[in-house]
């Protein structure tokens, strides 16, 4: 099937109401189900959205097996028509299951609550040991170590050097420096990141994202329950995503190619031109995610990230503003999360001094992993 | 349930025993002849249950590696720093190994490289590759 043939034209039918959160850091003392369901009540209050209103609930699982619908549902005082749990709860495909459902008929008023204290939990992201596998014994443990393989990849075929890969984390933390939700806020630059040294070279400190405890939520409404909750929509013009199952069989399985698939079908069934975003949101576990994706989505040409920040393309202070919350590299790893709920702000002229005018289409690209790629254009117009 | 044959488990410590002895084996599909690994039931090519350990010739090229300087876990605490490296072996698998061998002033990315088998950690003889 041709990529424009699959759907994922959504606009006109669906939009984000509500975005909200906790704070990020430490918070002890307090289930991952149970900050889930602050994040939702936040959200709600902020929003003054009665829970009543919500008829659709969808959860996905944190660190430890938390964050099924049941436990939340519970503990919320929901009874929702339709619900779901996700297992790569990554906030796009979490939204994208919240946009299908309303689109079926199964719900009007759609939560999407998480919640995690992986940070209290003390999850490492290590690799169990047990049964004698490739990764145990030669220790290719976190996220850190496939991102830093893929980067060693792409310098191999393209020439990148570490300094452009700088950029990335330097351009993201000067939006911080104004997101007091952000973990990491102080201003840094490249000289800064070559001086830092190695956890997995190439990559650095600087190129990973910080674990926080903490919950994010939106509310997801059709177009007329949406047009009466809140009088400053975000539509969903256009959703599409794309799967790479196959893992490790998939030629150069952590560079990832299969991303660009995804892009062949988003502007299309958001019915934009790429050249309409006019901002871009990248969620990025670690920095790599960053260059793959400005790659794949084709806002630069392959190796050309570096130059891209610095000749003012994109980035902060550049023509196409780049993760304006930091990101999880300065705001916190929270699956992706903070990175909508900053778009919906941006889009609703609600992000205070780190507010870019005028805008009114943004795009927010992610992952789960090695295996799966989404994409949503979100507009202040509903066409 | 007569005629149902209850699946084998499938794990992959015959590469690991042969890999003991100096060997590279891998499962072949008997009917398109895919190589798998990691070990798997089914042919992910073709479906097809069927398959044959082979040996297989342990030559490849380095398709990346990353340097750990950083001990994600207790047991890597006296490795670190260490070398991490994906092989692609001339029978298209892709092997997650370490390097061995190399000058330090060499770039191993995309050399041509054959296994060894040494001691890795407390694991006794595992593949690692060095300059073919
Ligand atoms: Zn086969």
């Amino acid at each position: 099937m041709a990529a424009a043939q699959l759907g994922g034209a959504i606009r006109g039918r669906t939009a984000i109401v509500a975005a909200g959160n906790t704070a990020q850091g430490t918070i002890p003392g307090i289930s991952a189900d149970e900050l889930a369901v602050e994040g939702l009540r936040i959200t709600l209050a902020e929003a003054g959205i009665d829970k009543s209103e919500i008829d659709g609930l969808i959860t996905c699982k944190s660190f430890g097996g938390f964050g099924i619908d049941t436990e939340i549902g519970r503990l919320a005082g929901l009874n929702p028509a339709y619900s779901a749990t996700l297992d790569y709860g990554t906030c796009n495909f979490s939204l994208h299951l919240a946009c299908a459902a309303i689109d079926a008929g199964l719900a009007s008023v759609v939560a999407i609550a998480y919640g995690t204290n992986q940070r209290s939990a003390g999850n490492k992201f290590g690799h169990p040991l047990g049964r004698q596998d490739e990764a145990s014994v030669y220790g290719f443990l976190n996220v850190a170590g496939p991102a830093a393989m893929a980067f060693r990849r792409h310098q191999h075929l393209y020439g990148t050097t570490e300094a452009d890969l700088a950029e990335v984390s330097v351009s993201q933390r000067r939006y911080a420096v104004d997101n007091p939700l952000a973990i990491f806020r102080e201003p840094t630059s490249v000289e800064d990141y070559l001086a830092a040294p190695y956890l997995v070279a190439p990559l650095r400190r600087p190129d990973l994202c910080m674990i926080s405890d903490g919950a994010a939520c939106l509310i997801v409404a059709r177009a007329d329950r949406a047009a009466e909750l809140t009088d400053k929509p975000v539509h969903v013009m256009g959703i599409a995503q794309q799967t790479g199952l196959r893992d490790r069989q998939n030629a150069d399985q952590w560079l990832r190619p299969w991303i660009q698939q995804v892009a062949e079908r988003i502007y299309p069934a958001a019915g934009i031109e790429r050249e309409a975003v006019d901002a871009l949101y990248i969620q990025d576990p670690t920095s790599i995610w960053v260059l793959q994706m400005l790659e794949y989505y084709g806002f630069v040409e392959p190796g050309g990230v570096g130059e891209a920040f610095r000749s003012g393309a994109v980035g902060h202070g550049g023509r196409l503003p780049l993760n304006t919350n930091g990101g999880q590299l300065s705001e916190a790893y929270m699956w992706g999360f903070l990175h909508l709920c900053e778009a919906v702000r941006q889009l609703r002229g609600e992000a205070g001094a780190r507010q870019i005018e005028g805008l009114r289409t943004a795009q927010y690209c992610s992952t789960f992993g090695f295996m799966k790629a989404a994409s949503t254009i979100l507009s202040t117009e509903a066409s | 349930m007569s005629g149902y044959e209850t699946p084998e488990t499938q794990d992959d410590s015959r590469f690991w025993d042969a890999a003991a002895e100096g060997m590279l084996v891998f499962q072949r599909c008997d009917r398109c002849a895919f190589v798998r690994w990691p070990a798997a039931g089914v042919c992910p090519e073709c479906l097809d249950r069927g398959y044959t350990w082979e040996e297989v010739a342990p030559r490849g090229t380095v398709w990346s590696y990353a340097v750990y300087h950083r001990a994600y876990a207790g047991y890597l605490r006296e490795r670190v720093p260490y070398d991490v490296a994906l092989v692609e072996l001339e029978c298209g698998v892709r092997l997650l190994t370490t390097l061995t061998g190399f000058d330090d002033d060499v770039d191993p990315m995309g050399a041509a490289v054959v296994a060894r088998f040494e001691a890795v950690g407390e694991h006794e003889r595992v593949p690692v590759f060095g300059p073919a």
